[in-house]
């Protein structure tokens, strides 16, 4: 059996902020990760981040995740498992992890679960058909493989993942026929969408996608209106020549180890779906069990890293190893609360009003 | 206060099947009480298998008529899904002289009663199931007419037929105390307002001894947690259900292609703990990479666990308590509830309604345990 003070599943930026954290107090530290190389999404973010210079303003996500990792690598305390995947967590706290085609139970006093978020799928005829993508597996294919995913390409979600991938897209090469959007608004950044109406590439709110065509992959894509209660409206119907369709309709937080362990959960639709509840602290119901990044609640991967390096102080302070925990909680709140701050953040404080609750323990 | 003619407290397998058989009878109002959804229990939780080997006579009566039932069962409840019944046989495997032995007689028992069962070599083992590596395996008996059945759909089919006949199926309701009025009335209270009904069936499975104790009856069972796990599917490659009670391991390849295996482990907590450990996992891996080395790459989809709710000689305990007039239990299954109950659910509808079985369960009654008249199941996992 092999025996650390904490594991953490995830290494993307969530996962590894909480590493780096703990390990900053002394805490022997092991990352369980089934991507090939550190930093999860991140290694497909081509674009600079935003907020503020702790949480690496202004550096490409590529970058960041490269930052991360080196400092992972001159850690000492933490070890780093490629290739691995976090099975199940049992009553008598092991992980169970696989890893080179074999079980390998893992016991640890700690656990912090960072295992991300995964995108949404729509239902529409035809959406079984290749050529029908998630915005990150475009982003995948185009940054980190080098391999564009066709030549012209409806982009459906105009949030600000849908706004990145067509400008990378244009960027690459590849022509974007147009981004629809079944909400009224766009909800992405205004100054994503400026750069794709200068390049004249049309975003049309209330609409959405109504059928996918095509024998062996998509060839074509039928585009309606939707009224204000999201039924599409008959005879608006718009033809694209497109042989990609690209969704970007948003992401759950992956769960499924924290229901396994038996946090306790709550669906919270501003944050994406079931998410865990927990303390101010990042503590679930269980009390060795904290949770960082998207998988706490989507939000993006500047709060990815805070929720990260908060949780791994907070594992540190509970395995007696945090003396300084109050002024690194309060460093660590104060960011998120800027990050958080204004409209934008509006709908992820709301669904944060909710989950966070003295329910769960207390470090 | 509602009213009702009966109450079965427990919607798995059990209560869902005697609700029907009740309803079939005309009887008017049948409740079935769920705490959770039909078939959560131990039903929803176990192995799947059906079979007709047994080592004592009351058991093999009561497996051969379940079996009978089973294959015309869709068509007796107009169930249009199916119910995953498949003959595909089951596999004794012995590993020792005095197992080989204890088998040929459960064998002459069960010919004698006109279950197919045979004793087959290690060669014939090959032959039925190519993938077995029968070292160390002295001989077995295998009965092609065994195999298995899907708990969901069947639980289901038994429930949807209750209904059409006007039982009422009340899920997500759970008990919370009975009291027996002076006029021989049960008063029920549940989380759904209170009802009433001069007859109670307990088929609580797990629970059947807590819920006796609400009326102040003893029952002599206790439950025990048993894991199982469920892996991927593959090509089939196995037919029956292999049992090694020598290693105590049940391993079967589903309609669908996945492995169902489980290991009755001694060191399991009594009680309702339906928890599950990775000391299972290697636990499992270990013993049926050396039974069918061949499925050693498969994975591990799924892993639970489910609770036996065991007697002391292992065998269901049926009928009325006398010491409560109009209460009866179905319950002590030790772990083959499940099989059992196309036969036993019909004969406890007759036994309910006054009528003579056509499949005798006066054996598994409670009295037993007063007089002594335990039989021990020896082929159970």
């Amino acid at each position: 059996m092999f025996r650390t003070e904490l594991a953490v599943v995830g290494a993307g930026p969530a996962g590894l902020s909480a590493a780096l954290a703990a390990s900053e107090c002394g805490v022997d530290t092991l990352i369980v990760d089934n991507g090939s190389t550190p930093g999860g999404q991140l290694v497909k973010q081509t674009h600079k981040f935003f907020g503020s210079k702790a949480e690496h303003a202004g550096t490409r996500g590529i970058h960041i995740a490269r930052l991360l990792a080196g400092e992972l690598q001159r850690s000492p305390q933490v070890e780093y498992w490629s290739e691995s995947t976090a099975l199940g967590y049992y009553e008598d706290q092991v992980l169970l992890v696989e890893r080179e085609g074999r079980a390998h139970a893992v016991h640890c006093d700690a656990l912090v679960v960072a295992t991300g978020a995964a995108e949404r799928h729509m239902v529409f005829p035809g959406n079984d058909l290749p050529g029908v993508y998630g915005a990150g597996a475009v982003q995948t294919l185009m940054n980190v493989h080098g391999v564009k995913p066709g030549e012209r390409v409806l982009i459906v979600g105009a949030g600000n993942i849908g706004l990145i991938v067509s400008y990378q897209l244009l960027q690459a090469g590849v022509r974007v026929a147009a981004v629809v959007e079944a909400s009224r608004y766009i909800g992405g950044y205004a100054v994503h969408a400026s750069k794709l109406r200068r390049l004249s590439v049309p975003i049309l709110t209330s609409h959405t996608v109504k059928e996918a065509h095509g024998h062996e992959q998509v060839e074509r894509a039928t585009v309606w209106q939707i009224d204000e209660t999201f039924t599409g409206v008959p005879g608006t119907e718009i033809e694209f020549e497109v042989d990609v369709i690209c969704l970007a309709v948003g992401l759950s937080p992956v769960t499924d180890l924290l229901c396994q362990i038996g946090c306790k959960m709550k669906y919270v639709p501003e944050l994406g779906g079931y998410v865990p509840i927990r303390n101010e602290n990042m503590q679930t119901t269980r009390s060795e069990v904290f949770v960082a990044g998207d998988a706490s609640g989507v939000e993006e991967g500047s709060s990815a890293m805070l929720t990260g390096r908060l949780a791994g102080y907070a594992a540190a302070a509970y395995l007696g190893k945090c003396p300084d925990f109050q002024n690194k909680r309060a460093e660590c709140q104060r960011a998120l609360d800027a990050l958080r701050a204004g409209p934008s953040g509006q709908k992820v404080r709301a669904g944060l009003s909710v989950v966070v609750s003295m329910e769960a323990g207390t470090c | 206060m509602t009213r009702a003619d009966v109450i079965i407290v427990g919607g798995g397998i059990m209560g869902c099947s005697i609700a029907y058989h009740l309803a079939r009878r005309g009887m008017r109002r049948v409740v079935v009480l769920e705490r959770s959804h039909i078939a959560s229990g131990a039903t929803g939780r176990c192995g799947a298998g059906v079979r007709m080997q047994w080592g004592t006579k009351p058991n093999c009566l009561v497996m051969k008529e379940s079996i009978r039932i089973l294959e015309g069962l869709e068509q007796e409840l107009s169930y249009p899904h199916g119910i995953g019944f498949k003959q595909k046989g089951y596999l004794f495997l012995a590993h020792s002289k005095a197992q080989l032995i204890q088998f040929q007689k459960n064998v002459q028992l069960q010919n004698s009663l006109g279950i197919p069962s045979e004793i087959v070599s290690p060669k014939d083992m090959k032959r039925i199931a190519p993938l077995l590596d029968t070292t160390g395996v002295v001989g077995g008996s295998y009965c092609s007419k065994d195999g298995h059945c899907d708990p969901f759909h069947t639980t289901r089919a038994y429930a949807l037929a209750a209904t059409r006949l006007g039982a009422t199926l009340l899920q997500y309701t759970e008990l919370q105390s009975v009291t027996k009025s002076a006029e021989g009335t049960f008063k029920l209270t549940t989380s759904a307002g209170e009802i009433e009904a001069p007859v109670l069936v307990n088929a609580a499975g797990a629970w059947s001894g807590y819920v006796a104790s609400m009326l102040g009856v003893n029952l002599p069972v206790y439950s025990e947690r048993h894991q199982i796990l469920v892996t991927e599917q593959v090509e089939r490659v196995l037919d029956p259900m292999i049992i090694s009670l020598h290693e105590g391991l049940y391993c079967q390849q589903t309609p669908d292609g996945s492995f169902i295996m489980g290991l009755g482990d001694p060191n399991e907590p009594k009680g309702l703990d339906q928890g599950h450990s990775w000391q299972f996992l290697f636990a499992v891996s270990k013993k049926i990479s050396r039974l069918l080395p061949d499925i050693t790459g498969v994975r591990i989809l799924r892993q639970w666990s489910g609770l036996y709710n065991m007697s002391p000689d292992r065998q269901a305990v049926l009928g009325a308590v006398d010491d409560v007039p109009g209460l009866y239990v179905a319950c002590g299954f030790s772990g083959h509830g499940f099989m059992m109950a196309p036969a036993v659910s019909e004969s406890m509808a007759d036994i309910i309604l006054g009528n003579t079985p056509r499949v005798a369960i006066d054996v598994y009654g409670l009295d037993r345990f007063k007089n002594g008249n335990l039989f021990y199941e020896p082929a159970v996992v």
